[in-house]
């Protein structure tokens, strides 16, 4: 959820409270606090912010740059919070400016055995720097003498070059926090769009509201006033995430900063960053490292005369190059919306980040003519995109969208596995936003994705006590991906189908055959003669007969009491089992389990199972259909009953007698 | 344009340079079978020109036959202070052998190696790996490092990967004549050559040819049973400003004791009085220790900290009293100190941490040996061991980290291999009974008394830990038993030097039995059902249980009525192997149907063809756990 703050439109009042807001006293600690057993809020944390402050503003001192003032004491009530004390703070460098963390101070206060309180300052000599790789170094230090109970209180300095992107503001974190303040001063210069994430209010009354500090910034003669912000938050639970959700970002409380304008202090015109999409529409349709790379259609133009050689309609046009740039750039495990090296050289090269390959496709699919534009989008892991306003930095990813034959395929070839159509899971993420660089962009749904299984079983059951049969199963869509992924772990089909059939010591399989592991387009088709052991000997009158022999939910995904967030799978599921077996002559089914039909409301998905008999031959059916790719906290009761039902089926055995 | 110019000229001259043949077609056939790698050629040396620094070579070709082998393709080459790079180039080449590319240093990205939370260490790796879309491909390279030190040197492997084969592999030990090195051949088909190479330095070669791949087998034994290599090491070394020689254990301890550790126990005196005063009155050596080890554990906790001598040498007492921190050598240390200020002795032992037992060998003392330090106290007929990095342990309680192998005691006499406490099969023991009342709806209700003893101990042992609503989470992710509503959950520990842990789960389950027709259908072994196996065809090591343990349960239904029958035929499964026993049974007497498990594994060595047993055994244990059955009511 994402809040504007209107704050920076409206008339700001001249001077308020925010200007004289204070950090709090370095190096106080009360008894009280040092000898709190656990936190009334939430009695199960074993550490708590008591008080944290940040103090970020644009200074005008040699050069501009973005100071950053931290401060924090943390209760730490166990040695489960023990790594609140190891500190991490990531800093940006580059070879030609850098962010720098300047006086570091710290202390541990403690109540000693015989009840003193004990302060233990952290010595600077044990802070260090490591360089991570070429844009992040990380400066880390351990908080000393930490005990049950600790407080442990640190504060720093962070001088930052790169003031476009302004200092954002994480309200929660993993533990719950007493009380958060954030104050901000930027120069009417700079125009920064504010947001607030997350479902947490910020504290109103008078001295939250904005204000201005006159003429607080001056440089090159130009001089600018100020606009105080104080943001705060109290009683901020903890963050706990859940299983089967999208990025924590979507919903942790947090103050996010864009640039929207500023005053170019040489000329004093007023530059403006991404105010519009028609803004950012132009900017794309020019940027070096995206609307001028899909121009280069001519640089695919020879390369794609033996792909496209014998293709004659659209659709197989599209299949060949989408193929052809799938097999000629390697993913390099880089996320991103736009173009590293350009996609001439991420061609050459063979490698190149997620913008390289898939603008490497539009280019190519444009060159052979198909009708296809870039869709921006942000990732699970990247959380949802502002759809009020642009905010480019929440894209870091870039697929194609083509139109053939009346058709709609999103399009992504950084997985050589994906087929046409099909978007990698890290995609099924809200919405993208087309920019097709000669009409205005728009926001697009993407086409819905799915996993399909569906196994028909096909045994006879021997006299020996053995099953045999064939195995032959359906994938398709995301189902279909992975059996290729699992498959091309191996060395070779054979060493696949061995590693299978040694999985299931129960099963030998005599003869397989896989279809269409390359053909990326169709089904992926399995297809197994077996024999399954399912009984030492057919001495015994009565036998027992569990038919879900292959697929089997032993535990319930859905265990919690209560949910927060969605269920957000990304795509619907549908799974189908057809069993049927003939027993020998002289046997029939004595019992067998009812049929079971429950659906989730709003046509949300079913479990439907069916058993019919004729003679001594038997067939078994069920369908699980999860039919949305979302399911909200109010569905959550629905999808865990569901899966309820399914293990309960799942116990049921029929039982076969002899005559 | 100039450049581009320049490119094709380079190119062109690397053409015509000869080249060793990479194509595809000229491996063996019989080096396919599982192999998703194959090494072509590889030459590794290490060169000791003089004494206090090594110079490491290795110039070697892999083909990568498919996706599955790409990880191979990436080239590390780790560096530190004392580890400098002097180059780095490569060729790519395309599966007929045809030269594709080139890279160098240039294409490298350096990147710090260093652990999660570390401070001051200086472990980086440069890393490249050429991005190829065609399989097969070959890449080639050749780097060059120089470590300033000859205390220890890297083992070599020449298959160190699973699914890798080798077509050729060798490495030479070149030293000058005065420089003297002991050596350990593992598994190797053939015998060092000795020679003298023209610059007068004596040579030592090993190689192999033609090794087949292994593949990732479950139970299998460490890999210094069946993997060739060699491992090296100094006699007289120089590490630095240091200097030192060794043949033995007991050298080498000697040397570890007096040049790293000696002199880095002072402690403040009022820590000192503060050990005195807290242990004042004990008479009991033990029991003044275990004070003590606990006191330890009260006021430190454990962050990674590689500072000096390549990391083997702990950072003084005197600090870890103040900044209540440490890593795994600096606590050990402190610990050391604390005990001596109780007039306790204690051994600084080194050792191979880790879920798989690796011994120190006997016979061939080395620096390499060992990642990690415990502390031995040498009670008179009592040796009791101490782990100093965690906060939670048990006095004298080791678990499955450093249990049962040889370790390196570094004593002022010299060094001392001993051997860490052994958990018994008998004695890791996981004991359950449960009372639980079943109803006509097929809801249970009861509760279940777990105890967890030897390593099993640390089953649930982190959970103890958490906040009650992250108990009840854990215990729903631990138990397969769905619907499952915790009204109590309470865990007791008693943290002995054979520690226990208890478990009390009072606990609802609707639906826990499927109802039709008046019968019930369930799953009699509640909460401790086993998978099965998998198969290894042509299975080519021997099958290595590490641990074994013991799991009792015992689960007594109360039926809704006394005139229930069992439809199936009653469970009763009882299988004996050399490697485990089990048995199962559920028996209905009255309204009381009562499941009994037990299930031993035993710990040891096996034949590689027991494996097919051992598959065999736990396919007929999950068989059974998984028994269902049905009551109908008469």
């Amino acid at each position: 959820m994402n809040r504007f703050l209107l704050a920076l439109a409206t008339a700001l009042v001249a001077f308020s409270a925010t200007a004289n807001a204070q950090d709090f006293d370095y190096g106080k600690f009360s008894h009280d606090e040092l000898n709190s057993k656990s936190y009334k809020n939430d009695t199960s944390a074993h550490a708590v912010v008591l008080q944290e402050f940040g103090n970020a503003r644009i200074v005008d001192a040699d050069r501009i740059t973005l100071d950053f003032d931290y401060h924090v004491r943390i209760k730490i009530f166990d040695n489960k919070g023990y790594d609140n004390g190891n500190i991490e703070i990531p800093i940006r460098v580059s070879s030609d400016s850098q962010e720098e963390i300047t006086d570091i101070e710290g202390v541990t206060y403690y109540t000693n055995e015989s009840g003193e309180a004990i302060k233990v300052a952290l010595d600077k000599k044990n802070i260090f720097t490591v360089k991570d790789n070429q844009y992040w170094s990380t400066v880390k230090f351990a908080m000393p003498a930490l005990h049950n109970g600790c407080v442990i209180e640190y504060k720093y300095h962070l001088r930052s070059p790169y003031f476009f992107k302004f200092k954002g503001w994480d309200f929660q974190s993993d533990i719950p926090k007493i009380s958060s303040v954030y104050k901000v001063r930027i120069p009417a210069v700079y125009n920064y769009k504010i947001s607030l994430r997350g479902t947490l209010p910020l504290l109103e009354g008078k001295q939250y509201e904005p204000g201005i500090e006159r003429d607080c910034f001056s440089i090159n003669g130009i001089k600018a006033d100020c606009s105080a912000f104080l943001f705060a938050m109290k009683d901020i639970p903890a963050f706990k995430e859940e299983e089967y959700m999208t990025s924590k970002r979507n919903f942790l409380s947090a103050m996010n900063f864009e640039l929207e304008d500023y005053t170019n202090l040489g000329t004093g015109a007023k530059m403006k960053m991404s105010k519009e999409w028609k803004d950012v529409d132009r900017e794309l349709k020019t940027d070096e490292s995206f609307g001028s790379q899909i121009k280069k259609k001519d640089y695919f133009k020879d390369k794609l005369v033996p792909v496209l050689a014998g293709k004659t309609t659209e659709l197989e046009k599209a299949y060949a190059v989408f193929h052809f740039i799938q097999k000629n750039i390697k993913w390099n495990g880089f996320l991103s919306a736009y173009s590293s090296d350009g996609i001439r050289k991420a061609f050459e090269k063979h490698t190149g980040n997620t913008a390289d390959i898939n603008l490497a496709l539009i280019t190519a699919l444009k060159s052979a003519g198909i009708n296809v534009e870039p869709v921006m989008m942000s990732t699970r892991d990247h959380g949802q995109i502002t759809k009020i306003y642009p905010v480019l930095s929440e894209f870091n990813y870039v697929v194609g969208r083509a139109e053939i034959g009346g058709k709609t395929y999103f399009l992504d070839a950084t997985d050589p596995l994906l087929s046409f159509g099909l978007l990698p899971l890290r995609c099924l993420n809200d919405q993208g936003r087309v920019f097709s660089l000669d009409k205005p962009s728009y926001w697009v749904d993407f086409a819905p994705q799915s996993q399909s299984s569906t196994y028909a079983l096909d045994f006879k059951l021997q006299e020996n006590g053995k099953l045999k049969g064939t195995i032959t199963t359906f994938l398709t869509g995301y189902d279909a991906y992975s059996k290729r992924k699992a498959i091309k772990e191996f060395n070779t089909v054979d060493e696949f189908v061995e590693n299978f059939d040694e999985k299931m010591p129960k099963i030998k399989i005599h003869k397989f055959e896989i279809k269409n592991i390359d053909s990326l387009e169709s089904a992926l088709v399995e297809k197994y003669d077996v024999e399954i052991d399912v009984y030492d000997n057919m001495d015994a009158k009565k036998l027992s007969f569990n038919p879900f022999i292959l697929t089997r939910i032993s535990q319930n995904p859905f265990k919690l009491e209560e949910r927060s967030y969605p269920v957000d799978r990304g795509m619907a599921l549908t799974e189908r089992v057809t069993l049927n077996i003939e027993l020998p002559k002289n046997y029939k089914v004595e019992y067998s389990p009812k049929n079971v039909g429950l659906a989730l409301p709003n046509n949300g998905g079913r479990f439907v199972t069916s058993f019919q008999t004729e003679g001594n031959n038997f067939n078994f059916s069920h369908i699980i259909q999860l039919n949305k790719a979302v399911y909200g906290p109010n569905e959550y009761p629905y999808l865990k009953e569901l899966y309820n039902q399914i293990i309960l089926s799942e116990k049921l055995d029929l039982i076969f007698t002899k005559s | 344009m100039k450049r581009f110019f320049s490119l094709i000229l380079m190119a062109g001259s690397l053409l015509a340079k000869g080249q060793q043949n990479y194509d595809v077609s000229l491996i063996s056939k019989q080096l396919m079978p599982y192999a998703s790698s194959v090494v072509r050629l590889s030459e590794e040396s290490i060169e000791v020109a003089d004494a206090g620094s090594q110079t490491y070579r290795i110039k070697k070709a892999i083909t990568i036959l498919n996706r599955s082998g790409d990880d191979e393709a990436e080239i590390l080459v780790w560096h530190d202070k004392t580890t400098s790079i002097k180059y780095i180039k490569g060729f790519v080449y395309d599966g007929g052998g045809k030269l594709v590319s080139k890279f160098n240093e240039r294409s490298f990205e350096d990147a710090y190696a260093g652990n999660d939370f570390s401070l001051f260490e200086d472990a980086r790796v440069m890393h490249f790996q050429p991005s190829v879309m065609d399989y097969p491909y070959t890449i080639e390279y050749e780097y060059e490092t120089r470590n300033k030190q000859t205390l220890s040197f890297n083992s070599w492997v020449p298959a160190n990967s699973t699914n890798m084969a080798v077509e050729k592999s060798s490495f030479t030990f070149t030293c000058k004549p005065g420089f003297l090195i002991r050596y350990k051949e593992i598994n190797l088909p053939g015998a060092v050559q000795k020679g003298t190479n023209k610059a007068g330095m004596n040579t030592f070669t090993w190689q192999v040819s033609n090794v087949k791949a292994t593949r990732e087998e479950p139970y299998s034994p460490n890999a210094d049973k069946f993997l060739a290599m060699v491992k090296t090491a100094p006699v007289e070394f120089k590490y630095g400003t240091l200097t030192g020689t060794f043949s033995n254990w007991n050298e080498l301890g000697k040397w570890v004791y007096d040049r790293l550790l000696a002199g880095r126990q002072a402690l403040a005196p009022s820590t000192v009085a503060q050990i005195k005063e807290l242990t004042k009155g004990i008479t009991d050596e033990k029991q003044r220790a275990k004070k003590i080890y606990e006191y330890m554990q009260d006021r430190t906790r454990y962050i990674s900290i590689q500072i000096g001598i390549g990391g083997f040498q702990p950072f003084p007492a005197a600090d870890v009293d103040r900044l209540n921190y440490g890593d795994c050598k600096a606590l050990v240390n402190y610990t050391q100190a604390l005990l001596a200020a109780a007039d306790i002795k204690s051994y600084y032992c080194v050792v191979q941490a880790g879920g798989r037992k690796v011994d120190f060998d006997p016979s061939f003392a080395s620096m390499n040996a060992g990642n990690h330090v415990i502390l031995c106290l040498p009670f008179k007929n009592d040796t009791t061991w101490l782990e100093c990095t965690s906060q939670k342990m048990p006095f004298g309680y080791l678990g499955d980290f450093t249990d049962d192998r040889t370790v390196l005691a570094c004593t002022p006499e010299g060094g001392v291999l001993l051997h860490t406490p052994k958990y018994t099969a008998d004695k890791n023991l996981q004991i359950r009974k449960a009372t639980l009342k079943l109803d006509t709806t097929g809801e249970i209700i009861g509760d279940m008394i777990t105890t967890y003893k030897g390593t099993q101990y640390e089953n649930q042992e982190s959970l103890t830990y958490e906040s009650f609503s992250d108990q009840i989470k854990g215990i729903k992710k631990s138990y397969a038993i769905n619907n499952l509503e915790v009204s109590k959950l309470k865990f007791d520990k008693n943290k002995d030097i054979n520690p226990n842990l208890n478990e009390e789960l009072q606990f609802i389950a609707r639906d826990y039995a499927s109802v039709t027709n008046n019968k019930l259908h369930f799953t009699p072994n509640l909460a401790n059902r086993s998978r099965g196996l998998r198969e290894i065809r042509n299975r080519a090591t021997d099958v290595c249980i590490q641990r074994g343990y013991t799991d009792e349960d015992e689960i007594v239904y109360t039926l809704p009525a006394d005139n229930y029958r069992q439809e199936k035929k009653p469970l009763l499964v009882i299988i004996e192997k050399p490697f485990g026993k089990y048995t199962a049974s559920l028996i209905l007497i009255g309204n009381k149907l009562t499941y009994k498990r037990r299930m031993q594994l035993l710990d040891g060595t096996y034949s590689k063809e027991t494996y097919a047993e051992l598959t065999r055994f736990f396919e007929d244990v999950a068989d059974a756990d998984n028994y269902s059955t049905i009551l109908v009511k008469q």
